[in-house]
């Protein structure tokens, strides 16, 4: 029987949500094709984290656990990748979108001659390989596309599907693996990570936005205080990113991240096409900006025209009051 | 760079292409710089190119399916109040076959054509590797020494030629900075012009419009749809789109506190337009300001020692109630432009006289005997009983005219007696009949 | 050093689209440079600037395409190689990368430079593709790229953080946008831009299959994303239209 196999993304010992969203689509289309559902999981620690799996419903778990694997490289996780298919000669192989599964993907499909199809939001199998929907044209577009043969390799956008529970007892296998690291042409030098222990903005229910509009000090404050009251995820616009004001892993768009929360409030943002493609899944959309004709007002459910440094305070004051009732 | 030019052109409008054309055709070197991002990127006007200059620079442009839109076949003058519209309305097959009398361009689209037929035009010339077409560049100064022209300064550094066309448009800074222009224009004498641009399924424009194949429709609209500012509409058929859009007096939009998006949404919403546009998506809205074709702002003199000035940066322009010109004029003065320094290459002499022979010929094309001819339809538009009165009074009678009720119908005389009445006096008639007679 | 980067002649995503027949029509077929490529010749240049070197640009599309690679060159770029194609291709990113490997087989090279993607498809897969079929060391994503006793050390945006690697030469990086600003050409790299080489390759010559049935991935059709409608504008007294606004979002969309 052959399987459909999901990466899980694991950040810090934690298993990012988009892989489960990726999972659970996994499931359902085994079920419905009569085929299994793998899921792997290639970390320092795997075995633990693959405990946690079982909740989610595989049919199987592998996992590859090695120490190289303890941060971000493509050598050897492109190794570890095409060792597993080779083992299991899997139909689909699914990842989340993320820079890391990003970074490898197309060397795995050009080494494996697969087909592949990046950041997809919505797939499904054929008879001839894996029908999916991506969006295009800084996401102006949605375009369908069909990738042919076996294994297809896809990245799955966060936010694309819900995660559904349900446990199983699911074995856990665990692959072989050495790695020399003679064979680890680049090396790693350092890694400057995003200070402070923050919310994941593509796994945050509320995300908070900053562009340009948010100038100074006092600006980033109410932003702080805001994301603080809403328990949200703070993210930013490329002027704001680009400028250094906040971290280059926070920003929105189509360069940046895809964001699918619950509530995204957009603050001195514009609204331009490459900040809304990583946004505008978003279930509702609130918009603050002084200028009424600001495009992200199209798309805004509901668009605060005004200043941000007048209309922030007493929008946090009245948060705080509802919050607490 | 210490290579020298024959010419350089600033501004890749129509004006400036025609020159290019021109120069390349004439084995000229030269360069044409435009600021924006590429030819038409900045040009957002559009509308109807009328007369047939266009196959004078591309012969058989008909053949090729690019750049134009439609041909006009069917014009239309439209008097207009807030519920009805009157119009005078021509279709001619007389008119369906090219040259064409007139086609609409959209100009982002067709500047950047007419652009590559330049660019095939150079490579076809002994210059090939010598002229250039430079966008995204800005021309900063006109570079002169002792009283002549050397030449111009873009991004810091310094170029040479023996002359340079300006056609910068109706912003026409260098033309300023030369000093052929005053640096203050009165508002009274500028427009500005709004425009959007409405998708339909082809299907339903064609049917709409009575289109056949790739034949269009321009419509003229006076009254209502200013909303008693100063000024007039347009609707024109492209591909698939519809341009439609005002002109509107900069001066009388300030006096009376209106903005032109307003003014066009509301013309959008009269119950006959709405009708028109139904069911269309705007995909474009832009805004730029429009010389008004009075001649007190043109500038008297369009010429120094190696410097000529065309298209609309020389205020070339005319609106004369039935149509704009603005497009035509820029394309025929930037080939006389071209002309003359052409004639001047073969001289060897880019002095006064010889820039001077553009102008002569400038007066001797139809161009300056219309602007000289039409000047008081120029004014005759800004007159309030011609943009207010007369459409309501028009309209009115044609809303008596064509009711027919169960009861005894007036003679239409003692209708439109009615009609002028009810919106003018007659005096104020006579005043428009007279002029209107001599304006026209 | 010798730099290649490759760059990508793609729609401009800004220009009027439309969807007819689930077919994608641009009205003005305006084509640009792929933002991200700019951003890599922008960082070549840098680095030639600094250490001295090369750079030749690879494009691989139709002859109009051509203007795309002048733009590179106007930047600065000593030469081109265009690799001819018809333009009515259903070529995908292992079309592209399979004939880029086959152009850079015999070529000697410090390093290749790629865009992170194409900023119409957002793909992102041709540049990992090439390092993979030609087995050189690559990173991607990279924001900051430095050059250290011949080899580069690239800094790429990673999920959390950055990382700093070392990619030995020859090697490949992929480029975000994020790393600079490309320049725009001056009058004087427009002009001398005529006159560097420009190789011109018909993809024919080059032995590598990318017929039609050796394409694996095919858009099928585009459709219209379905819009969202613009909701309700508040303006007015600010503190009036906070407070209308946030206890809104708690009645009425329960996701405070
Ligand atoms: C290939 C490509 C990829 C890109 N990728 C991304 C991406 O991933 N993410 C991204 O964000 N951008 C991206 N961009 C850049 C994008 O095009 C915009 O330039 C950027 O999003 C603009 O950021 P902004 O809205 O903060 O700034 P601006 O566009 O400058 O807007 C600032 C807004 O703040 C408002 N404002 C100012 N002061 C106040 C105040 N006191 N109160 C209220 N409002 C105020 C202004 O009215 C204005 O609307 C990309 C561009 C390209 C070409
Ligand atoms: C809404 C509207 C509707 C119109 N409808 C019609 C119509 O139906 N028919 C008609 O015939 N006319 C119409 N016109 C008028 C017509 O558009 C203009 O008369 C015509 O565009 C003038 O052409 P031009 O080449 O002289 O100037 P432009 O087309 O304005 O071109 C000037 C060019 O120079 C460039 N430039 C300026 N300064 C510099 C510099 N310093 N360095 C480099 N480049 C520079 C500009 O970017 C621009 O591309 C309309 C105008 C408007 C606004
Ligand atoms: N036709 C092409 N010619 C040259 N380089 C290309 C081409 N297509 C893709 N690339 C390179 O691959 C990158 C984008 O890959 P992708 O997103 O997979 O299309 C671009 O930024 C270029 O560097």
């Amino acid at each position: 029987m052959s399987t459909l196999l999901t990466y899980i993304s694991v950040n810090d010992g934690k298993i990012k949500r988009s892989s489960l969203e990726v999972l659970s689509r996994c499931n359902e289309l085994a079920s419905l094709h009569g085929l299994k559902s793998a899921a792997l999981v290639v970390d320092s620690a795997a075995a633990a984290i693959a405990d946690q799996l079982k909740q989610y419903g595989p049919d199987t778990i592998y996992t590859i656990e090695n120490p190289i694997f303890k941060n971000h490289l493509n050598t050897p996780l492109l190794r570890a990748l095409s060792r597993v298919m080779e083992e299991i000669n899997p139909r689909l192989v699914a990842f989340a979108s993320t820079e890391s599964t990003k970074d490898i993907l197309g060397a795995l499909a050009a080494n494996s001659e697969a087909a592949s199809l990046a950041d997809v939001s919505e797939f499904e199998l054929t008879e001839a390989g894996v029908k999916a929907k991506r969006p295009v044209m800084a996401s102006k577009i949605i375009s369908a596309v069909e990738a042919k043969g076996s294994p297809v390799i896809i990245t799955v956008r966060s936010g694309s599907y819900d995660v559904t529970e349900k446990s199983s007892d699911a074995p856990i296998e665990s692959i072989p693996f050495s790695f020399n690291d003679d064979e680890l042409k680049i090396t790693l030098k350092e890694i400057i990570s995003a200070s402070g222990d923050k919310i994941d903005l593509s796994e945050a229910e509320t995300v908070i936005a900053a562009g340009r509009g948010v100038k100074d000090e006092e600006g980033r404050k109410l932003i702080d205080e805001l994301a603080s009251v809403l328990n949200a995820g703070i993210g930013a616009s490329r002027a704001l990113t680009e400028a250094g004001v906040y971290d280059p892993s926070l920003q929105i768009g189509q360069t940046g991240k895809v964001v699918s929360p619950q509530l995204y409030i957009g603050i001195g943002i514009s609204g331009a096409i490459q900040h809304v493609a990583g946004m505008a899944n978003s279930k509702v959309i609130v918009a603050i900006n002084k200028d009424p004709d600001a495009p992200i007002f199209e798309i805004a459910d509901y668009g605060i025209v005004g200043d941000l440094y007048k209309i922030l305070p007493p929008f946090i004051d009245e948060l705080k009051k509802v919050k607490n009732n | 760079m210490d290579e020298k030019f024959d010419c350089i052109i600033v501004g890749a409008g129509v004006a400036g292409l025609a020159a290019a054309m021109t120069l390349a055709r004439n084995n000229m070197k030269f360069l044409l710089i435009e600021k924006g991002e590429f030819p038409g990127s900045k040009n957002v006007s559009g509308g109807v190119l009328w007369g047939n200059d266009l196959a004078k620079l591309v012969p058989d442009y008909w053949e090729e399916d690019a750049g134009w839109e439609r041909f006009i076949n069917h014009r239309r003058l439209t008097f207009m109040d807030d519920q009805s519209t009157f119009s005078v309305d021509f279709k001619s097959s007389h008119f369906n076959d090219p040259p064409y009398t007139g086609v609409v361009v959209l100009r982002s689209k067709f500047d950047r054509w007419l652009a590559e037929k330049v660019q095939e035009a150079i490579d076809a010339s002994d210059y090939a590797m010598d002229s250039f077409i430079a966008p995204n560049v800005l021309v900063e100064e006109v570079l002169q020494k002792d009283g002549k022209t050397v030449g111009i300064k873009a991004g810091g550094d310094e170029f040479y030629s023996d002359s340079v066309i300006l056609a910068e448009g109706v912003n026409n800074l260098l033309t300023r900075q030369v000093g052929l222009q005053d640096t203050y224009v009165p508002a009274d004498h500028m427009l500005t012009g709004v425009k959007e641009v409405i998708r339909f399924d082809q299907k339903v424009l064609e049917d709409r419009f009575q289109l056949n194949g790739l034949s269009g429709m321009s419509n003229e609209f006076v009254g209502y749809a200013t909303n008693g500012v100063e000024g007039g509409g347009f609707l024109y058929t492209n591909r698939d789109t519809i341009s439609i859009g005002l002109v509107l007096g900069l001066k009388d939009l300030r006096e009376k506190e209106q903005t032109p998006y307003d003014i066009l949404n509301e013309f959008k919403k009269h119950p006959v337009i709405a009708d028109t546009i139904r069911g269309g998506e705007v995909v474009e809205y832009s805004a730029h300001i429009v010389s008004s074709g009075d001649k007190r702002v043109m500038p008297e003199k369009l010429y120094k020692p190696g410097l000529v000035v065309c298209g609309e940066a020389a205020n070339l322009l005319l609106n004369a109630g039935k149509a704009i010109q603005g497009m035509d004029y820029a394309m025929r003065s930037g080939i006389l432009a071209a002309e003359a320094i052409t004639k001047a290459k073969e001289k060897v002499d880019f002095g006064e006289e010889a820039m001077k022979s553009y102008q002569t010929a400038l007066e001797d094309s139809y161009i300056m005997k219309d602007i000289n001819n039409f000047q008081d339809a120029v004014h005759l538009l800004h007159d309030p009983v011609m943009t207010q009165k007369m459409p309501n009074l028009i309209c009115d009678f044609g809303r008596n005219f064509f009711s027919i009720k169960n009861e005894p119908t007036p003679k239409s005389r003692n209708m439109l007696r009615g009609a002028i009445k009810r919106h003018a006096s007659y005096w104020e008639l006579i005043k428009l009949g007279a002029k209107s007679a001599k304006a026209l | 050093m010798k730099f290649y980067v490759c760059i990508k002649q793609v729609p401009d995503v800004n220009a009027p689209l439309q969807i007819k027949d689930g077919q994608l029509i641009q009205d003005a077929d305006r084509n640009i440079l792929n933002a991200y490529d700019a951003s890599a010749v922008e960082e070549a240049l840098v680095m030639k600037e600094a250490h001295g070197g090369e750079i030749e640009v690879v494009l691989i599309g139709p002859e109009k395409a051509k203007e795309t690679i002048r733009k590179a060159l106007a930047m600065g770029a000593d030469s081109g190689s265009h690799i001819i194609t018809n333009g009515d291709e259903s070529y995908d990113s292992f079309s592209y990368a399979k004939i880029l490997a086959t152009f850079f087989k015999d070529k000697e090279y410090s390093y290749i430079l790629c865009g992170k993607q194409s900023q119409d498809t957002d793909s992102g897969l041709t540049g990992s593709m090439l390092a993979g079929l030609l087995g050189i060391p690559y990173a991607t994503n990279a924001v900051g790229l430095e050059v250290t006793n011949g080899s580069l050390t690239v800094k790429r945006q990673g999920d959390t953080g950055q990382e700093i690697i070392d990619v030995p030469s020859p090697g490949l990086v992929t480029c975000s946008n994020d790393m600079n600003d490309p320049r725009i050409p001056n009058l004087k790299g427009i002009m001398q831009s005529k006159r560097k080489p420009v190789d011109t390759i018909s993809v024919a010559d080059l032995v590598v299959d990318v017929s039609s049935e050796s394409v694996k991935t095919h858009v099928l059709s585009y459709e219209e994303k379905p819009t969202r409608q613009p909701g309700k504008k508040y303006e007015g007294e600010p503190e009036e239209v906070a407070r209308q606004v946030a206890r809104l979002l708690d009645t009425a969309e329960n996701v405070i």
